[in-house]
């Protein structure tokens, strides 16, 4: 039996994790019933931190929350809110509490959030932040000083999915070089694309796990293409999702579909649902993965 | 050239509003370039200010506002300040902290200060340093991702791009697609690879 999201990682099972955030307030009870739903179908949960700038509970004290109800969580950290001190001595009380996986990205600038003036840090970047953590696990700080106690995080780092940005595909090596266990995607709507990807990265030993967002209406896949940096919805899911009686079915049946292409191309399946997962455990059920 | 921008009027106004018998420096270098405190600039200031009912007892354009030996000097180009009970400096930050330097009474600034940056073909650049007191900047083709990313990202662009626009500054280009630009056309692609250490800030 496989106990942690490591051990998972470096078995051949199709993984899958989930992205949950953390409430806007002290009351948990929501998004921790919300995550109760991929008890037994996500092998982990990606806990944002403070996401689109937004200011939330923080990560670390709701991914605590989400171990002791016995999930596996990812604490996401960016490099928006603070410094390197700020950044070790989070990932130092995260280890102590428990949580063993971090997913490192730099961060939405604070003006994209709703407190606009906040100061934006940017201390380190992501790949920096990486080999802090590479560090952290080695038993000392990023200065170089001995710790009583290091930590043994199982890293990841996100990456864009576009096979003609070299810039992206340069940042992604140096981010595996620089200790990346595995890597989250953006979202992915154009298998093709996706493969292009994988094909330019051939070099790089790193399991993927594929990001995905189901859609809900030919709106959202609008507004995502005009909006979202990395995505791209290509025109004939727009064309089903125009054409769909339901349109919440049409996106579950596409994510479906992407799953299924999923476990021949990655390691794994990340989903951000944009919103509550109720029909996660169904979109996995219905890619035939939820049978654990 | 320190980049600057004149305050509202009216900011002015309200900052100066227990204040009278002014006395205005202007500064012949940056911010005669920029139109924010050059010789027609101070001599506007004045008129708006007597307008107001404010009584500006006089005015002088030290080269630089930033480069000011002692109180004497400026007593040397106009002594009327002698008779000021405060000064307003039409610089940038620099020149206002140096006026207060030398003198005694009350000094204010009416210009925001913007960034270090320049003009090329006669458009105003700005943000194209951040003083970081640990220049690399050829690490990067010439073009500085401190001063001229939002982030100030040192190994690559942010995946917060849309469609080569910088994710905060909507209108700019990401700085990162320029960088790559130049870094092609000098044959250094190479360098892009480099893993850069954290801007150290115990430096200066």
């Amino acid at each position: 039996m496989l106990f942690n999201f490591r051990e998972k990682l470096n078995s051949s099972k199709f993984l899958v994790t989930a992205e949950v955030s953390p409430p806007k307030g002290t009351s948990f009870s929501v998004p921790l019933e919300d995550a109760r739903q991929l008890k037994g179908i996500a092998d982990a949960l990606n806990v944002t931190d403070n996401q689109c700038s937004i200011m939330h509970m923080n990560s670390l004290a709701f991914s605590k929350l989400l171990l002791e109800d016995g999930h596996d969580p990812i604490m996401q950290l960016t490099c928006r809110d603070r410094n390197r001190i700020g950044l070790q001595s989070d990932l130092l009380g995260a280890h102590a509490l428990g949580i063993r996986n971090v997913c490192l990205m730099t961060g939405d600038f604070p003006s994209c959030g709703d407190q606009p003036g906040s100061k934006p840090v940017y201390d380190l970047d992501s790949v920096q932040l990486l080999q802090v953590v590479k560090k952290l696990n080695s038993g000392v700080d990023f200065a170089g000083n001995k710790l009583d106690g290091g930590t043994s995080f199982c890293t990841g780092a996100v990456s864009g999915i576009n096979p003609e940005k070299p810039l992206q595909l340069i940042k992604l090596e140096k981010k595996v070089k620089c200790g990346a266990d595995f890597i989250q995607t953006q979202a992915v709507f154009d298998v093709g694309m996706f493969e292009e990807f994988i094909e330019a990265i051939n070099h790089l030993d790193v399991p993927l796990i594929a990001g995905l967002i189901p859609l809900r209406s030919l709106s959202m896949a609008e507004f995502m293409n005009e909006n979202i940096s990395g995505i791209s919805v290509p025109e004939e899911i727009m064309f089903r999702m125009k054409a769909a009686p339901d349109p919440v079915d049409e996106g579950l049946t596409i994510a479906s579909e992407t799953i299924k292409e999923f476990m021949k191309l990655s390691r794994g399946v990340h989903i951000m649902p944009i919103g509550s997962h109720k029909n996660t455990p169904k979109l996995l059920s219905m890619a035939g993965v939820s049978d654990k | 050239m320190i980049i600057t921008s004149v305050k509202p009027f009216e900011e002015i106004l309200a900052i100066l509003e227990d204040e009278d018998d002014i006395f205005i420096i202007g500064c012949n270098v940056c911010a005669e370039k920029l139109r924010t405190g050059g010789e027609p600039e101070v001599l506007e200031m004045c008129r708006r200010l007597e307008e107001s009912g404010k009584h500006v007892v006089g005015w002088t354009l030290p080269t630089a506002a930033c480069s000011i030996r002692s109180f004497e000097s400026l007593v040397e180009k106009n002594e009327e300040i002698n008779k000021a009970r405060c000064i307003l400096v039409m610089g940038c930050g620099s020149g206002v902290s140096t006026v207060a330097i030398v003198t005694e009474v009350p000094v204010y600034g009416s210009n925001n200060t913007l960034s270090l940056g320049g003009a090329s073909g006669g458009e105003l650049i700005s943000n194209q340093c951040i003083m970081c007191g640990n220049c690399n900047v050829g690490e990067f083709g010439g073009l500085c991702p401190k001063a001229q990313c939002p982030k100030g990202l040192l190994n690559g662009p942010c995946g917060g791009a849309v469609d080569g626009m910088c994710e905060v500054n909507k209108e700019n280009e990401c700085i990162w697609n320029l960088i790559y630009e130049r870094l092609k056309k000098i044959k250094r692609l190479d360098l892009l690879y480099v893993v850069h250490a954290p801007q150290e800030h115990c430096l200066k």
